[in-house]
């Protein structure tokens, strides 16, 4: 058994594990998608244009570049892409697509602008005022990025997760380099 | 024409089947392994270095791959995106339950079999559990004892490597341990905390597990990389792959046959011996026959059982698929330990701390018989706590990089009773990819494992009131799916009686004598040990026997 499943059995948030959650139609609904062409499906992209601009520049406001990298640098929207593709049911990625439209309606008003457009304070705002909310679609948007960006290279090494340290210590000071 | 006349057949590579490769090889037998599955290369297949940002759902796995040929898999603890590879497809390997009693059925088909993925705890049984089908009128009495055992478990744990502390208690004997993994910080003060508060009665103590903290037989010490269930390279956990068969291959007697599936065993009436073995092939579904003075069966608890059933022997008692046992878990608590937020984990352990089992050793509990043991640890959360959590930002992602409160979980495996009617019985109508008839299952707890599941809460939460934990969360999930601990068991039992077992003290039918079965079918009660020790050694003792047998021409 994998340790860290083992200690974090009684989590119930864990989030994305494969199948958990999904009701036996959406299941089938999985399992007729695999079987659909796959050179067709090698080309058709979820987020075009506007969209991916939108998710790249949100993902981007969610995990800035500080002094270490941001999701930019992490590639995290070509995640999120491949996440909406080839993973989500397609009522989820219906519903984050919604969500996007939405996300430019808020900016309109508060601004007169789609979010592309709107200047960064703009964007903040009205993420922040999202992340409030507890939007649902916003939340499945900030936990790909935070996933995309925890799991990328750049993000390992910014972490200090990578490259990994090849020996135990059960008590090591906070600070300590690997 | 490659040979088709052996000394010895084993059905199966992994766990079992790679030590009886080795002890029949070594003991001077030209065996044939028969192996369902694809052979295993460890440096095209062990995928356990691979980082995150290389697997295309960064470890989410493939959701609609896992639904459409997975969905049963998919829900074993050590299943993820790299792993699936070493499960079995669902769609090719099918099987029923009762719409209302769910069973998993966690399969694995290669060479190694899932002694790749396994969690390689590793615990001895003693008399407390070889004494209590006898002690409690349950079923049939074991016909052998630990004294019985003890010498093969010494020679099982010489030669995997089992790292370890030895604790000195009677329900859970000590062997010969490698040097013992760290507690961390947290752990080694709830251990103290117990022992303060329990004595001997509780304690604490790091698990017991497969894996080498100094070289062993020229295999490397662990290098704690973490995910073991995606194969070692260094051969640090015990596999198959990474220690028996290499033992057996060694001797210039081993034939190992990978992509072959045992359709049934061939049957001698006039000389009642099995006469060998009818497979399939996996690839082109051509049909072959090998022959042998002895086989063994090692294909795992149900398959071995499915095997017996279908060739329609061993089972004069009509046990054969009957006492489905598994261990119960999803019982235990968690909580919060203060202090300690100067100190973290470097590196990933592979393992866990052990409370070996406390209830019904020296006191009778009132509502249950027999006991569970807890698995679990300390750890402090890092990134994944923040997946959500408020806030975005610079402020958000600095929080990225802390790392939260250390908390303590114990989780409870508990011991199964053997029930005559959890049952696995030839399908009617269904059939696998290959033909072959597949299995009905029919499996569900009983008020005792119920009773003990209700206990694990209460009793996690004592030890963790104990440790001083603060926002103590007992479990919220109820019991496990009957199969999901994967440790089936008991579908072709040892016994004292031909008439209610099906295999005598040495893993021998009693039907039909040259026919050992020696993976988790032939066991007569569950303990609440993870199982997989006590198999390999029973397998050890069997094969030996078999070699004297073979040898005063007794088979």
């Amino acid at each position: 058994m994998e340790r860290r499943e083992l200690i974090r059995w009684l989590v119930a948030t864990a989030g994305l594990r494969a199948l958990d959650g999904l009701a036996p139609a959406d299941l089938l609904a999985l399992g007729r998608d695999v079987h659909r062409g796959a050179a067709a499906h090698a080309a058709r992209r979820t987020l075009t244009g506007r969209a991916e601009q939108t998710v790249a520049i949100a993902a981007e406001r969610i995990i800035p570049a500080t002094d270490t990298p941001g999701a930019t640098a992490a590639g995290v929207s070509d995640f999120i892409e491949k996440m909406l593709m080839d993973w989500h049911t397609p009522a989820e990625r219906e519903h984050f697509l919604a969500g996007l439209s939405d996300l430019d309606a808020r900016c309109r008003a508060r601004s007169g602008r789609d979010f592309i457009d709107c200047a960064e304070a703009d964007q903040v705002a009205v993420l922040i005022a999202l992340d409030d909310a507890k939007q649902d679609w916003f939340a499945r948007l900030k936990y790909l990025t935070v996933y995309g960006y925890c799991t990328s290279e750049v993000g390992q090494r910014a972490l200090g997760l990578w490259p990994q340290p090849w020996r135990y210590d059960g008590c090591a000071p906070v600070d300590a380099a690997h | 024409m490659p040979p088709t006349d052996f000394d010895a057949i084993v059905v199966g590579s992994g766990i079992t089947g790679g030590w009886a490769a080795k002890e029949l090889t070594e003991l001077g037998l030209r065996t044939l392994v028969l192996e369902a599955g694809r052979p295993i290369v460890p440096e095209r297949d062990y995928v356990e270095h691979k980082p995150p940002w290389e697997m295309p759902f960064r470890g989410l796995g493939d959701r609609r791959a896992t639904a459409s040929r997975q969905s049963i898999q998919s829900h074993s603890v050590s299943f993820d995106e790299l792993s699936h590879v070493f499960w079995t497809d669902d769609v090719d390997n099918p099987y029923t339950t009762p719409a209302d009693r769910p069973f998993y059925w966690f399969r694995a088909r290669q060479v190694g079999g899932k002694s790749i993925i396994w969690g390689r705890q590793v615990y001895r049984w003693s008399d407390l559990d070889f004494e209590a089908n006898l002690r409690d009128g349950i079923a049939v009495d074991w016909p052998i004892r630990y004294a019985d055992l003890a010498p093969w478990y010494d020679h099982v744990e010489r030669f995997i490597g089992v790292s370890g502390q030895a604790e000195g208690l009677s329900q859970l004997p000590d062997g010969p341990f490698l040097p013992a993994m760290a507690m961390n910080c947290v752990e080694q003060h709830v251990r103290e905390r117990m022992a303060q508060k329990f004595g001997r009665e509780r304690i604490l103590t790091i698990g017991r597990v497969a894996n080498l903290t100094q070289a062993h037989h020229g295999r490397a010490p662990c290098h704690y990389c973490g995910p073991c269930h995606r194969g070692c390279i260094t051969r640090s956990y015990f596999s198959s792959i990474n220690a028996t068969l290499p033992a057996a291959r060694a001797t210039g007697r081993l034939t190992l046959r990978p992509f072959s599936i045992v359709r049934g065993l061939i049957y001698d009436k006039e000389r009642n011996r099995i006469a060998g073995v009818r497979i399939v092939d996996a690839q082109t579904k051509a049909e072959r026959e090998y022959t042998a003075r002895v086989v063994f069966l090692c294909a795992s608890a149900l398959e071995s059982a499915r095997i017996l059933l279908n060739s329609g022997i061993g089972n004069s008692s009509d046990q054969v698929g009957r006492n489905i046992m598994d261990h119960i878990k999803w019982g235990g608590a968690s909580g919060g330990i203060d202090g300690w937020t100067d100190r973290r984990e470097i590196g990933e352990r592979p393992n866990g701390i052990y409370v070996p089992r406390f209830r019904n050793v020296s006191s009778r509990h009132p509502d249950f018989i027999r006991g569970y043991g807890f698995q679990g640890g300390a750890d402090r959360d890092g990134w994944r706590a923040s997946l959500h959590a408020p806030g975005i930002g610079p402020a958000f992602k600095a929080r990225l990089n802390s790392l939260g409160p250390w908390s303590m979980t114990f989780e409870g495996f508990g011991e199964m009773l053997p029930r005559a009617e959890n049952r696995a019985a030839i399908h009617p109508t269904l059939a696998d990819a290959w033909g072959i008839p597949s299995l009905h299952i029919d499996c569900k707890w009983s008020d005792n494992e119920l009773a003990i599941h209700r206990d694990m809460n209460v009793a996690a939460a004592e030890l963790l009131e104990a440790a001083g934990a603060r926002d103590i969360r007992p479990s919220t999930r109820g019991p496990s799916t009957p199969g999901g601990t994967n440790h089936e068991m008991g579908t072709a039992r040892m016994g004292r009686d031909p008439k209610t077992s099906v295999l005598n003290g040495w893993n021998q039918s009693w039907d039909v004598p040259n026919l050992f079965v020696t993976d988790g079918a032939a066991m007569t009660s569950s303990g609440c040990q993870n199982p997989s020790l006590t198999y390999m050694a029973l397998t050890a003792r069997a094969c030996h026997h078999a070699v004297e047998q073979l040898k005063r021409g007794e088979l």
